[in-house]
């Protein structure tokens, strides 16, 4: 009877960071292709959050390496093998982050100011402001948030993570905690009188669907392998139970949902400080969900009647 | 370093009959590496066969790096520094690892785990200098109970190829962990 060990908080974190900067710049250039002017306050908020989000996750990634940490030119042996998960990673982040990086300077104003300084960067703008950079941010950015559910998923060894199921429920999180962080950055910094129901309609199906796919996968996990059922009964009855039920579930998934269907039939208004108080609701469930589906598949039981299955 | 020798197979055999759990071969195996204090590099497992059967059993289940055909640690390792060798054995180059920890959980078996002083992944190597030094790996010099056989499965002389060809002229259980993942190991469990 043995628990894998490996993965820790930091990846749990960086697993979340990355979903969120990469879900706000998604829905930002979706938002920014339907109708800029009108959604550029959200914009705005997405660009602050979604390169830097992206770079604090890498970073607790790179403080969890052993030897890389103080030989950083290991770091280039990333690259090396084409059929590591990590290896399309690193290269979807390193798009990622310099696309980003650049559609977030252009929207704040930064682009301008470093254009007058050094003349030649305006060769930049036409890309920054095309159509072919909100495709490039949307594919690049589901490819992040899908990636790191892909990452957990390759790996046959813990079944709980084996699902294709678990792209798509990050995909979708990564899309409704990327909301949520530029709702919140647009109540603090960007306070325009801003309509923004298209986004908000958007935001409670997400959640929806998010909540419909967690219960699909743990009916599923719960009829599957040994393994896999272990890992889901320690999230509905075993030790993760508490986080699970009530961070995960009751606040970071029905309490938002339940207030978004309220604002959705127009019978509650929600905004300033109590907006971001169910945002950041639906941030921590973000995390819990992240943290929890890391921590039931990896410190799943190793069934010995299950190995000794020829015996 | 100890070149791979492209005519050999390394692999090793558990004759779990003969297995007591007397952990020999964890202590033999830490002392040869200097393993840190919470680590092993070969665990014994204890199951007990299911109450509903008629008569109760305990066995043990000695494991460790399985070196497998087509293993998961070396898909999915990004810096190439878990690789298999030529000799059939599952390295790591740490010179090459970054210390990601990715081919600590994708081992079906639980065999690596991460060596804190070194900063690597970590795991059996089959004594790689021992045996190109023409001694058998710690561990199976260590056991009393000679549960342990290892040897070259190219060589029909070795003793592991002798003691395969034993257990199927006698119709023993041979069998391997997880067959079901496609993982194709090099450890084998005979059951006389």
């Amino acid at each position: 009877m043995e628990f894998q060990t490996g993965f820790h908080w930091y990846i749990a974190v960086y697993l979340f960071l990355a979903g969120v900067g990469a879900g706000s710049i998604v829905v930002a250039s979706l938002a920014d292709m339907y109708d800029r002017q009108k959604y550029l306050s959200f914009i705005k908020a997405a660009s602050v959050i979604g390169m830097p989000l992206v770079s604090i996750g890498i970073f607790f990634l790179y403080i969890d390496l052993g030897q890389g940490m103080y030989k950083p030119w290991l770091l280039l042996l990333l690259f090396v093998n084409t059929t590591s998960a990590i290896m399309w990673g690193t290269l979807i982040l390193t798009i990622f982050t310099i696309l980003s990086l650049l559609y977030g300077a252009y929207n704040l104003g930064i682009l301008d100011w470093f254009i007058k300084k050094a003349g030649f960067l305006k060769i930049f703008k036409p890309l920054a402001a095309s159509g072919f950079m909100n495709w490039a941010l949307i594919i690049t950015g589901i490819l992040t948030a899908g990636y790191t559910a892909v990452l957990l998923g390759v790996l046959k060894a813990i079944p709980f993570w084996h699902q294709t199921a678990l792209p798509i429920l990050f995909i979708i999180s990564a899309s409704s905690t990327g909301i949520s962080g530029a709702m919140v950055v647009k109540e603090l910094f960007f306070k325009e009188e801003a309509h923004l129901a298209k986004i908000e309609t958007t935001h409670f199906y997400l959640i929806m669907l998010e909540i419909l796919l967690l219960i699909g996968m743990l009916l599923i996990a719960l009829q599957g392998v040994p393994e896999m059922k272990f890992s889901a009964l320690a999230l509905l009855t075993g030790e993760f139970a508490v986080e699970f039920w009530v961070f995960l579930v009751l606040l970071g998934l029905v309490v938002p949902a339940v207030v978004f269907a309220f604002v959705e039939a127009g019978k509650l208004h929600v905004s300033g400080g109590k907006l971001v108080f169910f945002e950041l609701l639906v941030l921590a469930g973000g995390y819990f969900l992240r943290h929890l589906i890391l921590h039931a598949g990896v410190y799943t039981q190793k069934f010995t009647d299950y190995i000794m299955i020829h015996y | 370093m100890y070149s791979a020798d492209k005519t050999k197979k390394f692999a090793m055999a558990y004759i779990v009959d003969r297995c007591v759990d007397c952990k020999a071969c964890m202590v033999a195996c830490k002392a040869e590496w200097q393993i840190p204090d919470n680590d092993f590099r070969t665990h014994i497992d204890t199951g007990i066969a299911p109450a509903a059967t008629e008569r109760l059993s305990m066995h043990f289940l000695p494991h460790q790096c399985n070196h497998c055909d087509d293993a998961p640690c070396v898909t999915v390792c990004p810096t190439k520094a878990s690789h298999k060798r030529a000799d059939g054995v599952v390295d790591i180059d740490n010179r090459k690892c970054v210390g990601c920890r990715y081919c600590i959980p994708s081992c079906p078996y639980n065999a690596r785990f991460f060596n804190n002083q070194l900063g690597v992944a970590d795991k059996c190597t089959f004594c790689l200098p021992r045996i190109y030094d023409g001694l058998m790996p710690a561990c199976v010099t260590t056991c009393p109970g000679r549960a342990r056989v290892f040897g070259d499965i190219n060589d029909p002389e070795s003793e592991i190829s002798k003691a395969l060809k034993d257990a199927a002229d006698n119709r023993y259980r041979v069998w391997t962990l997880r067959k079901d993942l496609g993982t194709e190991p090099n450890i084998y469990y005979i059951q006389k």
